[in-house]
């Protein structure tokens, strides 16, 4: 007897149920950063808005990139459906603190996803993963380091003002 | 002079029966012949997997415990896909127990298959 499935795809049902939550998470996570650009425009930090415009393109893309794989395994992508995206923040301060526990939380649900890979020795899913935990490296380190601009800029005086200018400016250049 | 029908030679393998039906796979068509409810329907890859999922969604406990008057009946029906079942309680779990059966024996297979043909030991 013909093994049909396993030539159809190479996924396994759980891994592409796990990979379909993904996309749903990154579209989620889009949403909130343009969500949080907008707040940022709407109260004059223009640098910071520009900022989180180019993590909700980044997210998309991370989007893009899971459901082309599962796609390209013989699995089926989900377009996922997004609501209950917030509009408004109290401050400046937490919406960098927002963007923290999001991209805290983007890692751990991909390091959940290897978890399954290796128990289930999908090493092909491991591999491709490998990029976006590279990827989360450099989004953690941007979102705590914009967060640290807080501590050492001050938010009193022009502080907000000298913040918002430095945010634009972050870049992770690691050699590790 | 007799008239000759000549059906076209269909080779069924028995994934796996209960005395309440069985699913076949036919390798020559890639696909599996469900036989259950009094009839036989062909499914393909995606429709097999379509309807594995909408048999597992159903929350059997609830039909079991709600009180209402409704008939207990559950229609399952499957997007792109010819045949529809109408099924009772009963069916419902039946068809769920052939449905686990049969993926328990296609991963099976395909353990077999892996350490038969494609693991260099």
């Amino acid at each position: 007897m013909k093994d049909i499935i396993r030539a159809k795809c190479l996924l396994s049902s759980d891994v592409e149920t796990l990979i379909n939550q993904q996309i749903k998470k990154e579209a989620h996570s889009s949403a909130i950063y343009l969500s949080m650009a907008s707040w940022c425009n709407r109260n004059g930090y223009d640098f910071s808005s520009d900022y989180f415009f180019k993590q909700a393109e980044e997210e998309r893309m991370h989007q893009l990139k899971f459901y082309k794989y599962i796609l390209d395994m013989g699995g089926t992508a989900i377009s996922p459906d997004i609501t209950n995206i917030k509009i408004e923040y109290n401050s400046f301060r937490e919406v960098f603190e927002e963007a923290l526990d999001q991209e805290i939380s983007v890692t751990q649900s991909i390091k959940n996803i290897a978890a399954r890979c290796h128990k289930e020795q999908d090493y092909v899913t491991l591999e491709f993963l490998n990029w976006f935990f590279r990827e989360q490296r450099e989004e953690e380190y941007k979102a705590r380091r914009a967060l640290e601009l807080f501590d050492v800029i001050g938010e009193e005086g022009t502080g907000r003002w000298q913040i918002d200018k430095h945010v634009g400016q972050i870049k992770y250049e690691s050699e590790a | 002079m007799q008239d000759l029908v000549i059906l076209p030679s269909i080779n069924f393998t028995e994934v796996f029966n209960t005395n309440k039906g069985a699913i076949y796979q036919s390798d020559s068509e890639n696909c599996w012949y469900i036989d259950f409810a009094g009839k036989l329907a062909r499914f393909d890859y995606r429709n097999l997997l379509k309807l594995k999922k909408a048999v597992y969604q159903i929350d059997i406990e609830n039909l079991l415990l709600n009180s209402t008057k409704a008939p207990d009946l559950e229609i399952i029906f499957i997007c792109a896909c010819d045949h529809c079942y109408v099924l009772s309680i009963l069916e419902i779990i039946a068809l769920k127990e052939l449905l686990q059966g049969t993926f328990v024996m296609l991963e099976l297979n395909h353990i077999i298959f892996d350490r038969l043909h494609r693991i260099v030991a």
